[in-house]
């Protein structure tokens, strides 16, 4: 299958939906792979995003904000709602204590090393969605604080113990290598 | 931010990017789903914030307008100097007396004098009302009042002056019924008039009734007296008859007293004459248009006012419980995500 070079938005004109897709679906991607800590998970809940955005796509305001803040918001709701029915699973099956426990977390996939993975795991999805957003996504601290619902400072503060976590657990990996 | 740049470039280094069969999914997603057809209200939305910005000044500027015209509106038809208090107060009293329509000397001038020198006895009551243009002028016009009545046979009942920069007289006078057209004649000519108002009450048909009940009473008793006089009554019937007769005979004086009242309530006419400076009458007295009119407009600002507070009291408890559910459910959310994220 050959795909075509995603083309950049343009700013004056009204972006189309299958522009806006193109361009931000790397984002959208990797905001749910941090998330999740699942490619599998990560694509299913891509492709759900999409839907619903494709949905809602004559509702969105360009004044309101950016496609990719408002994309990155689809996101988000779609990635907690799977949060949510994923933990009335795990509880329905320690309930039962009959079904085993399946291991969700197919991995980060390729492109990450071993170390980094393994430091990822170690956070919460919380402390990954604001790496994701503000590392790999590049979102600037205001936009993010307003994806997430919470205050700049807080942002700041959950990006900086996250780091400070991926860190020592590096450091500790190299030690132990 | 602390980090080592090294682990912020290895996360950018690493930053993922969707697998072909993902990116050939949304593309299929984007491309070949058609966008459901929109409804033709589905494009109209109504942002809240912005809707509130516009329409609470909107709001406001409309009260303000709707008070503004009705003000204006009102105050062409605002009567002038205090006409108005007189005037309802003259209209009270005709309904209190319900028995003759009033007949303004302004409307009428000659219509009091043809009534008041008519034969049938009637009650003619005047009340008037003179602005003068000081305190000094009070003082002349009550002294005035009194002389003329005085001059046409008549008499004070009561008087009142006070005096002062919003000095003001209040005087009761009577006068016999041929003079009445001459005394407001005079008594308006004491000032500028602000109001006139005449009521006639017909007593005629008092006097017929009580006329002919002292004819009937006068031959009743001459009735019992010659059956008394001739008749050889046993001892019960005569003792009834005299105590008839004694009834009667006490009847007939309080009869001639009603008559007699009456007669001299339609040869006395009585006038309320008051007198008073501007400032008596008050601000309303002297307002002009414009003033009126920003009195009207602020009475319906006021009740504008009443009217959304009585709505804010009763809605007030409604929103209140809608925040509070509202507030409820996103602090829940919050919380519930946390627990979500913290895994």
């Amino acid at each position: 299958m050959t795909l075509d070079t995603p083309r950049p938005l343009d700013a004056t004109a009204p972006p189309s939906f299958a522009a806006v897709a193109e361009e931000l679906l790397d984002d959208v991607y990797g905001y749910l792979l941090y998330l999740t800590k699942n490619w599998a998970v990560a694509e299913d809940l891509t492709g759900e995003t999409f839907e619903a955005a494709l949905k809602k796509w004559r509702r969105f305001d360009p004044g309101r904000g950016t496609p990719r803040a408002w994309l990155l918001a689809i996101a988000r709701s779609t990635a907690l709602d799977w949060f949510r029915s994923d933990a009335r699973r795990r509880k329905r099956e320690e309930r039962s204590e009959a079904a085993e426990r399946r291991d969700l977390s197919g991995g980060f996939g390729e492109g990450f090393s071993a170390e980094l993975e393994e430091a990822l795991r170690a956070l919460s999805a919380g402390e990954r969605e604001v790496v994701a957003l503000r590392i790999v996504l590049d979102l600037d601290g205001e936009e993010t604080a307003r994806l997430l619902g919470i205050s700049l400072t807080a942002v700041s503060t959950r990006l900086s113990r996250a780091l400070s976590k991926l860190e020592e657990r590096m450091r500790d990996h190299d030690v132990v290598a | 931010m602390t980090s080592s740049p090294e682990l912020i470039h290895e996360l950018r280094a690493s930053r993922p990017s969707a697998p072909l069969e993902l990116r050939a999914r949304v593309r299929e997603i984007a491309v070949t789903s058609a966008l459901p057809k929109p409804a033709p209200w589905a494009s109209w939305r109504f942002p809240l914030r912005r809707g509130a910005l516009i329409a609470v000044p909107a709001a406001a500027a409309l009260a303000f307008a709707s008070a503004g015209v009705l003000g204006l509106a009102r105050s062409d038809v605002a009567p002038q100097s205090g006409a108005i208090f007189n005037r309802d107060r003259a209209e009270k009293t005709t309904l209190e007396s319900g028995t003759a329509p009033n007949v303004s000397p302004q409307l009428a001038p000659q219509g009091t004098a043809d009534a008041a020198t008519d034969n049938r006895i009637q009650r003619v009551s005047a009340t008037l009302t003179v602005e003068v243009s000081d305190s000094d002028a009070v003082s002349r016009a009550a002294q005035d009042a009194l002389d003329l009545t005085r001059s046409l046979g008549g008499y004070v009942v009561s008087s009142s002056v006070a005096t002062g920069e919003a000095g003001s007289a209040s005087l009761t006078v009577r006068v016999p019924v041929g003079k009445v057209q001459e005394a407001i004649t005079g008594l308006s000519g004491l000032g500028r008039i602000v109001s006139q108002q005449v009521t006639i009450d017909d007593l005629q048909g008092t006097l017929d009734q009580l006329e002919q009940r002292e004819a009937k009473v006068r031959s009743e008793i001459a009735r019992i007296r010659a059956r008394l006089a001739s008749e050889n009554l046993d001892a019960q019937t005569e003792a009834v008859l005299r105590a008839k007769l004694q009834t009667l005979r006490a009847e007939l004086p309080e009869l001639r007293r009603g008559i007699a009242s009456t007669e001299a309530e339609g040869r006395m006419s009585t006038i309320q004459l008051t007198v008073a400076t501007p400032e008596a009458f008050g601000s309303v007295a002297s307002a002009s248009r414009i003033d009126r009119a920003v009195d009207e407009a602020l009475n319906v600002l006021a009740w504008e006012a009443v009217i959304v507070l009585g709505m804010l009291i009763v809605f007030a408890p409604f929103a209140l419980l809608a925040l509070a559910a509202w507030l409820g459910r996103r602090i829940y959310r919050r919380h519930e995500e946390e627990r979500l994220l913290a895994t």
